[in-house]
């Protein structure tokens, strides 16, 4: 009967075990899945096509490139790859100009012909159309379809704006840097301040003040993000623009600022049991060879809680890299780049928070924020596995 | 000349007394051995000579402890200063988690040592005293924890050799080791005695009677019998510790 009893929950755990693990792994593949996609579809709003003359080279722009055409940024089908040719942007509402109303037909039937006409004429054209009136088998006319959206143009495009005609712009670059800026100065922040809070926890208060201090700490991981994020916007934005004289308070030192706060009690309690759980035997051994305290923590206890402490450190990071309120608040969610303290940026997980309900279900805007929760998850995905390593190394040395 | 005096030491866990005065004094370069029951105070009375007892909160001494004729519990005292004068070996082997020779370093180290070649000389001399030189002299880079129990007991030994203490308290470091080590140890202990001073405390009745001149029979907190070694055991003064050495009481 206890055999009995013993085996079934030994399976019921085992179970559980696997279903968690799978559960999870799907949530990565779907994750994956979903954002794939984006490689696949055309650079160009939805519902549009490109073309260009026949006699262009050219097969592939990218949704930077176009918009530099646009905007007037690029002249010459040469700066790209192609013919020296001077390149003629051109819109659909253009074709009005060139042919009076009437021609078109009673129900723009003759519009596609039309729009051929001009692009077989037009060596250097760069048309933008609607796929309902594209001049499909019209001579002289090349349809760029194979045109999808680049990696290239994903990762190291430096403008994410998603409503941009003709091609949205799904630069991630400055999301990525944003979110590592903001996280890096939060980090750097939160690591000094937690790990002395946590060596004075574990090593130094009497046992009086830690049976205070600890739960209170502790209490602190417990408050939602909302509300860190309510007080940086109340508080902390107005004191940054003040003491450094800024014109707007929301940046990524406000931001991390605010991270910090809220990682430190995750850094403090973990670093803190770690220290604590260095054996009172090391202590001994250490004192009785005549080491200062200190000498104590730094060459025994520290070395000892190593791995737990860098478990802290890399929590803290996981709990600031993926932090979506806090960043959505008061980091000013500008996407660009950022080149100073001060400059307001824009993080990974805000920009999923505040777009995803307006992105249509499976369109090119939808994919790309998927991929970006790819992109967050194998960042913390390397931040963990290297904070393993080092660990691991740390205790292969011998401390 | 005696290099350790204690007069009327008592010792407070709290509410709980541990020592009931407490008086003896232990000769240079001898080496002194405290038996007793489970609970009785040896390791208490053992961690007073080097302030280990200072770790434990709310604890309480009265009565005098000096150490080469110095009160140790002064105010004016370093504490630090004093355990590298009275180094301890634990009952249980407790190597650092470094290197073999990272291990015996780490007290020179702490006393702001950093010449090189006398690091590695007093490493290679305190494990040569610690009769482990030749099993471990071609793997120094190898982590302590690579070592059997008994070469870790020895390591930790050589560990506190090698701030060249004057006194070596050690708390039962042969309880965990099997007859062989805890032999070596023995032996050990017989060389050390020439350069130091050598408190031991154990359970084991013969390992006191082989290695120690002076013995001292605790119970219940009290120093019930202390003399020399081969009148304590031959010929003891005392009923309990007759019935102690002879097994009648537990
Ligand atoms: N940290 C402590 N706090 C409170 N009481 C303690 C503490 N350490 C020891 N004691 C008590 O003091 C008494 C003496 O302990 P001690 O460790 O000195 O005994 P011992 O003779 O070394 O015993 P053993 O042979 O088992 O090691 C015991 O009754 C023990 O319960
Ligand atoms: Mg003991």
């Amino acid at each position: 009967m206890r055999w009995w009893i013993e085996k079934i929950v030994e399976k019921i755990f085992a179970a559980s075990g696997m279903i968690t693990t799978v559960v999870i792994l799907l949530i990565v593949i779907f994750l994956f899945k979903e954002g794939f996609g984006l490689f696949n579809s055309p650079v160009v709003e939805k519902g549009y096509a490109l073309c260009v003359n026949a006699v262009n080279p050219v097969e592939h722009i990218g949704s930077t490139t176009i918009k530099k055409i646009y905007n007037s940024g690029i002249e010459n089908w040469s700066e790209i790859g192609g013919f020296n040719e001077k390149i003629v942007p051109f819109r659909f509402d253009d074709i009005f100009g060139h042919y009076k109303e009437e021609e078109f037909g009673e129900n723009y039937e003759k519009l596609p012909e039309k729009l051929g006409e001009v692009i077989a004429q037009t060596p250097g054209i760069l048309a933008f159309i609607p796929e309902e009136y594209l001049p499909k088998g019209v001579e002289g006319v090349k349809i760029l379809d194979g045109n999808t959206v680049r990696p290239e143009d994903f990762f190291l495009g430096q403008e994410w704006i998603p409503t941009s005609t003709p091609a949205p712009q799904f630069g991630v670059l400055p999301l990525i840097l944003g979110t590592l800026w903001v996280s890096l100065i939060a980090i750097l922040i939160a690591t000094p301040l937690g790990m002395g809070v946590a060596i004075y926890l574990s090593e130094l208060a009497q046992s009086r003040v830690r049976d205070i201090l600890k739960p209170t700490v502790e209490l602190l991981a417990g408050i939602p993000s909302v509300v860190y994020g309510f007080f940086g916007l109340v508080v902390l934005v107005p004191m940054v623009q003040k003491t450094f004289s800024l014109s707007v308070g929301e940046t990524a030192f406000t931001g991390s600022v605010i991270l910090a706060i809220m990682a430190l009690p995750t850094i403090i309690t973990v670093a803190e049991d770690a220290m604590r759980s260095t054996p009172r035997a090391m202590r001994e051994a250490s004192l009785a060879l005549g080491a200062t305290h200190w000498q104590t923590i730094y060459k025994v206890v520290i070395p000892y809680a190593i791995s737990g402490i860098s478990a802290a450190v890399v929590l803290g990071i996981g709990r600031a890299i993926g932090e979506t309120m806090v960043a959505l608040m008061v980091t000013g969610n500008a996407a660009i780049i950022p080149k100073t303290l001060f400059t307001p940026v824009r993080t990974i997980p805000a920009t999923i928070a505040a777009e995803l309900g307006e992105a249509p279900h499976g369109g090119v805007h939808y994919q790309a924020l998927f991929v970006l929760g790819c992109v967050l998850f194998l960042i913390t995905l390397v931040i963990s596995i290297s904070a393993e390593l080092i660990s691991k190394r740390q205790h292969n040395k011998g401390l | 000349m005696n290099i350790i005096e204690t007069k009327d030491v008592n010792f407070y866990y709290g509410d709980f007394h541990a020592l009931k005065g407490v008086s003896l004094d232990v000769a240079k370069n001898s080496v002194t051995a405290f038996i007793g029951p489970s609970g009785c105070g040896k390791s208490t009375f053992l961690r007073l000579m080097n302030r280990m007892n200072d770790l434990i909160p709310e604890t309480r001494l009265t009565g005098k402890c000096l150490i080469n004729g110095e009160d140790i519990y002064d105010k004016r005292i370093d504490v630090d200063v004093l355990r590298k004068k009275v180094g301890m070996v634990f009952q249980k082997p407790n190597p650092f988690p470094k290197t073999i020779f990272e291990n015996i370093a780490y007290g020179l180290r702490v006393n702001g040592i950093k010449d090189k070649a006398f690091i590695q000389n007093r490493v290679e001399e305190s494990l040569k005293s610690a009769a482990l030189w030749e099993e471990v002299k071609d793997k120094l880079s190898r982590s302590a924890y690579d070592l059997s129990g008994g070469q870790q007991q020895r390591l930790c030994i050589a560990r506190a050799l090698a701030v060249k203490p004057d006194i070596l308290l050690m708390d039962e470091p042969a309880s965990a080791l099997d007859p062989i080590s805890t032999s070596k140890i023995e032996e050990l202990i017989f060389t050390l005695k020439a350069e130091y001073t050598i408190v031991i405390v154990t359970h084991n009745m013969q390992q006191a009677a082989r290695v120690s001149d002076t013995t001292g029979f605790f119970m219940l907190g009290e120093l019930i019998e202390f003399s020399d070694t081969k009148k304590m055991f031959l010929n003891p003064s005392k009923e309990q510790t007759q019935n102690y050495i002879t097994g009648r009481f537990g």
